[in-house]
C-alpha cells in the first residue's frame, strides 16, 4: 500500500477527520464552515505564504490575537504541519513556540494544514527530520498528534475530547509546502 | 502469623469478594489480547523486544556515561538538572523549589515515579496544592487511593463511584454516564492549568542524544500543563534513559501497543530545555531519580528488570492480577515487574507477600516488550527473601532432611499411600478430607498416592530391536500419583518399536523447593537426577510433567552457571530431555503412526504454562490429538493457567487458586468437549480435582493416555 493511502486510512482509525481539499480556498471553506467560533492561527511560513489567516477572516472566520488570556476562549486551532507518519496517522508539529501549543491545546477543535508529500512511513523514518528539528533549534517543544484527544480512564471505556482538543481535522494539499522542518 | 500477612490475607478476601473487579479485569485481559494482536499485525514481536533487551542492556552496563550526556546536553539547553538519590531526596528538592517561588499550585500529569516516592505528600506537607489532571488520577485524588495499574489507574473503580466523587466535586448531582463525567473532568481542570505556577510530569523515556524527555500520552493533559505553568518539572526514574532517538523510537513503537494494543497514543511530546513561555522562557527542572535503580541495576539475579518501560502488560495477562487486582498483587508499582520494583524501591518487606503471589505461569514473559524473564527473577527474590526470612520450620524440614535422601522421601511416599486409606475410601480421589486440612479438599477432589508407584509397576519389555532407547523422568507425580500416565507412555513408545527404561535413582526435579525460595535442596537433587538421568547413556530423556522439563532443560543449567564441572553434564542432559509429545512429531516424525484410532471423541486442549511458554510446545499435542481421531475443538483461553502451581494451591495461595480453576473450568464447559486433554499432571490434578467436584461430564486425560487408550482399543479391535 502506498504512503499516502497508509496514511488516510491510520488518520481514519485514530478518530481525526480527513479532507482532501483541491485547493486552499477549499480549506479556507471547510474551516470556516465547521470552527464554530473564533479561531487561533498562530504564524507559520507556509500559512503566511498564502496570507492563510487573511482568507479565513475574509470568509467570515473571527481570530483572536494568539496568548493565554484570548486563547482559553476559542473554539478552533488552525495549525500547518511539519511532516506526518503514514503507519500511525501522526502529525508532527514543530511546537516549540508557545503559540503553536495554545492553538493545538486549549481550543475545541484542530485544523491542521497538511502537504500530501510530506509523509513518511513510520516513527523510526521519522527520526531524521526529528534530528534536524533538534540540530535547527537549541530548544524543542515537538509534538506528535495522533487523532483526538481520549481517554478509557473511566471503565475502560474509549471516550473522545478530555483535556485536548475534542475534534481534529486534517486537510490535506498539494503544493503548500516541501520541506518537512517547515510549518 | 505476622501481622503484614494478616493484612495481605485480609487483602486477598476483600478483593476476591469483589466478583465485579475480577468481570471488569477479565473483560480489560479478553479484548487487550484481541487489540494488541491487531496493533502488532505485520511486525515481527519478537525482533522488535530483542532489540530493546539489548539496547537497554547497553544503557544499563553503560549507565553513567549515557546520564552524564544526557545531563550535559538538558543544560546546555537551558534545563536545571537535580540527581536525586532517594524519594526524598526528589521531594525534598521540589517541594523547597515550589516554596521558593511561591507557588501555591502545582498541576501535575500522571507519573509513575511521584506515586513511588509520595510526592503529593511532601507537596501538601510544604502548603502546596497538587491537582493531579490524569482522568485517572484525578479520580483517585479525590477517592484517596492509590492506582491499581502502572497505564490505567482507576481500572478497579466503576462509573457509580466515579459520579460520587464528581458529585462531591461539583457539589450537584452527577449521572453515572461517562462521557458526562468525562466532560466534568474536562470543565472542572480546565482553571487549573491557567492557575497554576507548576506543572510536574513524569517521562517516559529520556535521550541522552538531545538531553530532551517524550512522553506519551493519551489525554492532552501533559501538554496543558508542560505549556502553561511557568515552571515544568520533570521526575524521571534513571532507568527511562536511552542513547538515541532511533531508540527512543523503538519505545515508542511499543510502548502504546504492548500498554493498550493502541497503534500510538494521542500525544508524543519531545520536550528540550527551557522553551518560550509566555513573555520568557519555561524554568525547567528535570530531577532524575535513583532511589533504588542503581542497586536493581547492579543485581546479579535481577538486572534485567532495568529494561522495563512500564507498559503495564505483566499485569493485563497475569491471571493472579485479574482475579485480585493491583491493589492485593503490588504495591506501588503493580504485577510481576511490580513485585521487582518494589522489592527495590520500596524495600523487601513490602515485597514480601507480594513475591508469593506469582503463579508462575509466564504469561508475562510472553508479553514482555524488554524481553524480561520475570518469572525467573521473581523466583531468585523468593530465594532473597526466604534467605532472609527462613521458609518456615515445615517446608525447611521437608526439603532439607527428606527431598535430599530420596529413600527416605519414597518412603514416605510409600507409608502415606497405606495411611491415607481412611480417607481415600478405596477411591483414587480423594473427596473431603477432615478437620484442618478440610479446605483442601472444598473445591477440587485430590488424587491418592497410588498404591504401587510407577517404579514398583515398571514393565518388561520385549523389543526385539529397538529403533531407539530412551529414558522417562517421571517426576513425583507420575511415579506416585499418576503411574499409568508411565506405563501408557511405554505402550505408545513400544508400539513405536522405542525402549522406554526408567532410572530407579531419580528424584523429585526440585522445583517446589526452587519455587519455595530452597535453592540449596534444589541443587542437590539437580545433582541426583542428573547422575541418575545420565547413567546408561540414553539417547533421549522424555518428560510427562512440563515443569520438570523446564527443570531438566533450564534450571539445572542455571544452578550450576558456575561450576564447569556440573555445568557440562547439566547441558548434556538438557540436550537430550524433551517432553514426550515433542519428541513422537519433531524427533520420531511419528505422529502418522497414530492415525485414526477408535475411541474417538470431542477433544479441547489445555496448554500447560511451561509447556507453552517454557518448551515451546503446543501444536504438537494437537496434532497427535487430531491425527489420532479425535475432534479438537478449541477452548476460550487456552493457554491461561488452571491455577493449579503446585503448593500455590495447596497452601500459599488456595483462595486465588481457586478463583483461577473456576474461570478455567467455565472454559472447558463452554467448548461443548467430552474431554479436556493436556500433558501435564499437576493440571490434570487441579481440572480433575474440580471437574470432579462440580460433578462434571468432561473427562481429563494426559494426550499420552488418550493415544495409549485408542492404541489398546485398536488392538482389541484386531483380536
Amino acid at each position: 500500500m502506498d504512503l499516502y493511502k497508509q496514511f488516510c486510512t491510520a488518520v481514519e482509525a485514530s478518530g481525526a477527520v480527513l479532507l482532501e481539499c483541491k485547493s486552499t480556498a477549499d480549506a479556507v471553506a471547510y474551516i470556516a464552515e465547521q470552527s464554530r467560533g473564533a479561531a487561533l492561527v498562530p504564524v507559520s511560513a507556509s500559512l503566511e505564504r498564502v496570507d492563510f489567516a487573511g482568507q479565513l477572516r475574509s470568509a467570515g472566520v473571527s481570530l483572536l490575537a494568539v496568548d493565554r488570556s484570548q486563547a482559553a476562549e476559542a473554539a478552533a486551532g488552525v495549525t500547518s504541519v511539519c511532516f506526518a507518519i503514514a503507519d500511525t496517522g501522526t502529525l508532527v508539529l514543530e511546537s516549540t513556540p508557545e503559540d503553536v501549543r495554545l492553538a493545538t491545546t486549549l481550543p475545541t477543535r484542530h485544523f491542521a494544514v497538511l502537504d500530501r508529500s510530506k509523509i513518511v512511513a513510520d516513527g523510526l523514518a521519522a527520526v531524521d527530520s526529528l534530528r534536524r528539528m533538534h540540530q535547527q533549534e537549541r530548544r524543542n517543544y515537538i509534538a506528535y498528534i495522533t487523532g483526538p484527544s481520549r481517554t478509557a480512564d473511566i471503565e475502560r471505556v474509549l471516550t473522545i475530547g478530555v483535556h485536548g482538543p475534542k475534534e481534529l481535522h486534517v486537510l490535506l494539499l498539494d503544493d503548500w509546502s516541501s520541506d518537512h522542518l517547515e510549518m | 502469623m505476622k501481622e503484614r500477612s494478616k493484612a495481605y490475607q485480609a487483602r486477598i478476601d476483600k478483593a476476591l469478594s469483589t466478583p465485579k473487579l475480577q468481570q471488569a479485569l477479565h473483560q480489560f485481559g479478553d479484548a487487550y489480547l484481541v487489540s494488541r494482536e491487531k496493533a502488532f499485525a505485520g511486525l515481527d514481536f519478537d525482533k522488535l523486544r530483542r532489540e530493546i533487551g539489548v539496547m537497554k542492556d547497553d544503557v544499563r552496563e553503560n549507565q553513567a556515561r549515557y546520564l552524564q550526556q544526557f545531563i550535559e546536553n538538558a543544560e546546555a539547553a537551558g534545563a536545571t538538572v537535580f540527581q536525586a538519590d532517594t524519594a526524598e531526596d526528589a521531594n525534598r528538592y521540589i517541594a523547597d523549589l515550589a516554596v521558593k517561588q511561591g507557588v501555591k499550585l502545582t498541576v501535575k500529569s500522571k507519573s509513575m515515579a511521584s506515586e513511588e516516592t509520595h510526592l503529593n505528600k511532601a507537596l501538601e506537607a510544604a502548603k502546596i496544592t497538587p491537582l493531579e489532571t490524569d482522568l485517572g488520577e484525578w479520580i483517585l485524588q479525590l477517592s484517596g487511593q492509590r492506582p491499581s495499574h502502572m497505564v490505567m489507574p482507576a481500572i478497579h473503580m466503576f462509573k457509580e463511584e466515579v459520579a460520587e466523587l464528581f458529585s462531591k466535586e461539583t457539589g450537584q448531582q452527577e449521572p453515572a454516564d461517562i462521557a458526562h463525567l468525562v466532560e466534568v473532568a474536562r470543565q472542572q481542570l480546565r482553571q487549573g492549568y491557567l492557575d497554576a505556577d507548576m506543572g510536574i510530569s513524569g517521562a517516559n523515556i529520556a535521550i541522552a542524544e538531545t538531553g530532551g524527555i517524550a512522553l506519551v500520552t493519551n489525554e492532552g493533559n501533559a501538554r496543558l500543563a508542560t505549556t502553561l505553568p511557568k515552571t515544568h518539572v520533570a521526575l524521571v526514574g534513571i532507568d527511562k534513559l536511552v542513547p538515541t532517538l532511533e531508540d527512543a523510537a523503538k519505545v515508542i513503537r511499543v510502548l502504546p501497543k504492548n500498554a493498550t494494543g493502541q497503534a500510538l497514543t494521542s500525544y508524543v511530546t519531545w520536550i528540550r530545555g527551557a522553551v518560550p513561555c509566555a513573555e520568557g522562557e519555561k524554568d525547567l527542572h528535570i530531577v532524575l531519580l535513583d532511589n533504588g535503580r542503581s542497586r536493581l541495576a547492579a543485581d546479579e539475579n535481577c538486572c534485567e528488570t532495568s529494561r522495563c518501560i512500564r507498559c503495564g502488560a505483566c499485569a493485563n495477562v497475569c491471571p493472579v492480577y485479574q482475579s485480585v487486582g493491583g491493589h492485593v498483587f503490588g504495591h506501588i508499582y503493580i504485577g510481576a515487574v511490580g513485585i521487582i520494583l518494589t522489592a527495590f524501591f520500596h524495600g523487601l518487606d513490602n515485597a514480601a507477600e507480594i513475591v508469593k503471589a506469582c503463579i508462575g505461569c509466564r504469561s508475562c514473559v510472553a508479553v514482555c516488550p524488554a524481553d524480561i524473564d520475570l518469572e525467573g527473577i521473581i523466583l531468585s527474590l523468593r530465594e532473597t527473601i526466604a534467605d532472609k526470612e527462613g521458609l518456615g520450620s515445615g517446608k525447611s524440614l521437608v526439603f532439607r532432611k527428606v527431598m535430599r535422601n530420596r529413600k527416605l522421601f519414597h518412603g514416605l511416599l510409600r507409608a502415606a499411600s497405606v495411611l491415607q486409606k481412611p480417607v481415600t475410601r478405596g477411591e483414587r480421589t480423594i473427596r473431603h478430607l477432615p478437620l484442618f486440612f478440610s479446605p483442601l479438599t472444598e473445591w477440587r477432589t485430590l488424587p491418592a498416592i497410588a498404591d504401587k508407584p510407577l517404579r514398583d509397576v515398571w514393565p518388561q519389555q520385549n523389543l526385539v530391536k529397538p529403533r531407539k532407547t530412551v529414558a522417562l523422568f517421571g517426576g513425583c507425580a507420575n511415579d506416585f500419583l499418576y503411574p499409568e500416565l508411565g506405563t501408557d507412555l511405554v505402550e505408545v513408545m513400544n508400539h513405536l518399536n522405542v525402549q522406554l527404561t526408567y532410572p530407579l535413582e531419580q528424584n523429585c526435579c526440585g522445583v517446589p523447593a526452587l519455587y519455595s525460595g530452597d535453592k540449596e535442596t534444589a541443587v542437590e537433587l539437580a545433582k541426583q537426577n542428573i547422575e541418575a538421568m545420565l547413567k546408561d547413556n540414553p539417547e533421549a530423556v522424555l518428560t510427562t510433567c512440563p515443569t520438570c522439563t523446564m527443570a531438566l532443560q533450564r534450571d539445572f543449567i542455571e544452578h550450576f552457571k558456575d561450576d564447569p564441572h556440573w555445568r557440562a553434564k547439566a547441558e548434556k542432559l538438557a540436550a537430550i530431555t524433551v517432553d514426550a509429545a515433542g519428541y513422537i512429531v519433531n524427533q520420531l516424525g511419528a505422529a502418522d503412526q497414530f492415525v485414526d484410532l477408535p475411541l474417538a471423541q470431542k477433544v479441547t486442549y489445555h496448554d500447560s504454562c511451561h509447556l507453552k511458554r517454557g518448551a515451546g510446545v503446543w501444536r504438537e499435542p494437537r496434532q497427535l490429538i487430531e491425527t489420532s481421531g479425535h475432534e479438537l475443538v478449541e477452548m476460550e483461553h487456552a493457554d491461561r493457567c488452571c491455577g493449579f502451581g503446585g503448593s500455590y494451591s495447596l497452601t500459599s495461595h488456595p483462595d486465588i487458586a481457586k478463583q483461577i480453576l473456576g474461570d478455567k473450568l467455565k472454559d472447558i464447559e463452554n467448548s461443548g468437549a467430552d474431554c479436556v486433554a493436556m500433558d501435564c499432571p499437576g493440571c490434570m490434578m487441579q481440572m480433575r480435582g474440580g471437574l470432579e467436584k462440580n460433578d462434571s461430564k468432561v473427562k481429563v486425560a494426559h494426550t499420552i493416555e488418550l493415544l495409549a487408550a485408542g492404541l489398546r482399543a485398536a488392538k482389541a479391535k484386531q483380536d
